[in-house]
């Protein structure tokens, strides 16, 4: 069983690596839209399927992260991807120091008051002249990477950055962390009354949150060579976040990887196949999250799992094998 | 003298976002339920406002706030009763958050495609330039109209959940909506209500924004979050606080402009996370 799922591992990193060479240049940045798209869900479905925290500021994270990889690389004069380290940085910082009075808040007033702090930041970067005000900035700094390379390395730091965020929530679940993140999330007077600290456990979630969406930011902005206030703290990202997790199926683990399928496949389904506009694209993602909302709140992975059967990304403990009675 | 007027002018303005935030105020203390479309029904009043502008020219947009406030009852009732009843009894709370932002994202595309994305303004005619001196101070007169119809709208509130049959009925369902099964009352029912009444509140604030500033189907969200700092500022459950968080805005966004043209809303989002900070519970919650 472990050999089989290292074998998984070691194809699917072979065919990730040999990819650029047999995809075509509009396949590759596809594909390195939808694996950062699924890092950005994955951290949203930390925060709101197993903290407890629905958060509608997420794309602050977003563009701060692009922000400093811009201003990083453009002071420094370095590659883009040398500074990138620094974007998740800057946002668990910010993101630990906010969390300390937007924690204040609960529930429905904890996801605006998140966004209303991504509202003042997107307003406070467009008065900055340095950062290049409304207008925003280019990446001139990415000619020193050569332009054949930009886009496979794109596309590396994506999917790494994807495994990255699938593996590392999973890791996170199975930790004490995780297991205390959850116990608050079923019942939170229980989880404090047997010592759980519930304010550790969501400040550890929505620091991380932040970091991953920071680094899934940078990248994507990097692929774009631009970044303009209105692009990087547009609510679209949490939005496009949100109806992922819930299509998909929130608190799993799995659902995330299945609405970013579902995701995509609407969008072509809609934008290119049936040539409606980005607008109508929108319309139609909302009707499918309210449908869901309504008639199966869980998601559609719980329903296909039904079918599958098996463990596959499970978080759940055994309980150990009880003793025989003597 | 400027800064006088400065706040004056901040304080009719805040009435406005007062108004703003009411009708949230009031789903939230009944139904601890958000509405994150709230401010796409405030946009979409407007748009309603301006096609039947069109369509009367001859009637003052003034008197078309009845007819938009009932068609705002109306999709309100609707909206609760079909999708928002649904998921109000569910243990999730979330449920109704993401409901709600489903159907804000739904109608704030829709209204791209049908209205288009032109900034829009509703004239209201010669009033909109009217001024009067009150001892040396230029105050609007159609600010002052605002001001007044939301005092009056904000004590008309008041009185029918004080002093009316419904609004007892209104009061005991927020408290115990399953004990009030047993009188008879389907709190069903009186959530359609609520909702009603929340986004014609809502949609006379929408009205008399679109006469002050113009707006787009991109605006609601800049109307949620006012309407939303106005809830939390003004302390759960409040009407009156909700009046002084939107007064305590409307200042600080318009003192803002007067030393930083180009701010927008940024002061008063500041002023909120600072009030936030300070005072999670709301600025003027009754201690009680």
């Amino acid at each position: 069983m472990k050999a089989a799922r290292w074998l998984i591992a070691m194809v699917g990193a072979v065919v990730v690596i040999a990819a650029p060479w047999f995809v075509g240049e509009g396949a590759l940045r596809f594909l390195s839209e939808a694996m950062l798209m699924l890092a950005m869900a994955q951290m949203w479905n930390l925060l709101a399927g197993y903290a407890g925290l629905v958060s509608m500021g997420q794309q602050v994270f977003v563009g701060l992260g692009a922000y400093a990889l811009f201003f990083a690389s453009i002071s420094l004069k370095l590659a883009p991807f040398w500074v990138l380290p620094l974007a998740p940085i800057l946002c668990a910082a910010v993101a630990a120091v906010v969390a300390l009075f937007l924690f204040r808040l609960r529930e429905a007033y904890f996801a605006i008051g998140t966004w209303v702090f991504s509202e003042v930041v997107a307003l406070l970067i467009s008065k900055t002249e340095r950062l290049g005000g409304e207008r925003g900035i280019g990446l001139p700094t990415a000619r020193l990477i050569g332009a054949h390379w930009l886009e496979p390395l794109t596309f590396w730091i994506s999917a790494a950055i994807a495994v990255g965020a699938v593996a590392g929530t999973y890791a996170l679940l199975r930790s004490r962390v995780g297991l205390g993140l959850m116990t608050v999330r079923d019942n939170d007077v229980a989880a404090a009354s047997i010592g759980v600290d519930v304010w550790r456990n969501r400040f550890i979630a929505f620091v991380l949150s932040a970091a991953g969406c920071g680094l899934a930011g940078a990248v994507s902005f990097t692929a774009t060579l631009y970044v303009a206030p209105s692009f990087a703290f547009d609510p679209n990202w949490v939005v496009a976040m949100m109806f992922i997790v819930i299509i998909g199926g929130i608190g799993t683990l799995e659902g995330p990887i299945l609405g970013v399928v579902i995701y995509f496949a609407l969008r072509e389904l809609l934008t290119v196949a049936f040539g409606l506009t980005g607008g109508w694209y929108l319309v139609g993602l909302g009707l499918v999250a309210i449908a869901t909302m309504l008639f199966e709140p869980a998601g559609l992975w719980p329903l296909l799992r039904a079918r599958l059967g098996g463990e596959w990304l499970s978080v759940r403990r055994h309980p150990p094998a009880r003793a025989e009675a003597p | 003298m400027i800064w006088v007027e400065t706040i004056v002018n901040g304080t009719l303005y805040g009435g406005l976002y007062g108004l703003l935030g009411v009708g949230l105020a009031l789903i939230v203390g009944v139904m601890r339920v958000v509405n994150l479309s709230h401010g796409e029904f405030i946009v979409l009043s407007a748009f309603i406002g301006v096609s039947l502008v069109g369509a009367v020219p001859w009637v003052h947009p003034l008197l078309l706030i009845v007819p938009v406030a009932v068609i705002a009852f109306a999709l309100g009732f609707g909206l609760q009763a079909v999708l928002i009843n649904r998921v109000v009894t569910r243990p999730d709370p979330f449920a109704a958050i993401l409901l709600t932002f489903g159907v804000a994202v739904v109608m704030r595309n829709l209204m791209v495609e049908v209205f288009g994305a032109d900034p829009r303004t509703l004239p209201a005619g010669r009033l909109a330039q009217a001024s009067a001196g009150v001892f040396g101070l230029h105050v609007g007169v159609l600010p002052i109209i605002i001001l007044a119809l939301s005092i009056v709208l904000f004590t008309g509130l008041q009185l029918v959940l004080t002093r009316t049959r419904f609004g007892r009925i209104v009061r005991a369902t927020a408290d115990h909506r399953d004990v009030v099964r047993l009188m008879g009352v389907n709190p069903g029912r009186v959530y359609n209500v609520v909702m009603g009444l929340s986004l014609a509140l809502a949609s006379v604030a929408g009205m008399l924004l679109a006469m002050r500033s113009s707006f787009t189907p991109y605006s609601g969200v800049e109307r949620l979050l006012i309407s939303f700092e106005v809830v939390v500022l003004g302390g759960l459950g409040t009407f009156w606080g909700a009046m002084l968080g939107g007064i305590t805005l409307g200042i600080a966004e318009l003192v803002g402009l007067r030393f930083d043209t180009n701010a927008g809303p940024l002061y008063a989002h500041l002023l909120f996370l600072i009030g936030v900070l300070l005072r999670p519970n709301g600025l003027f919650r009754a201690r009680s």
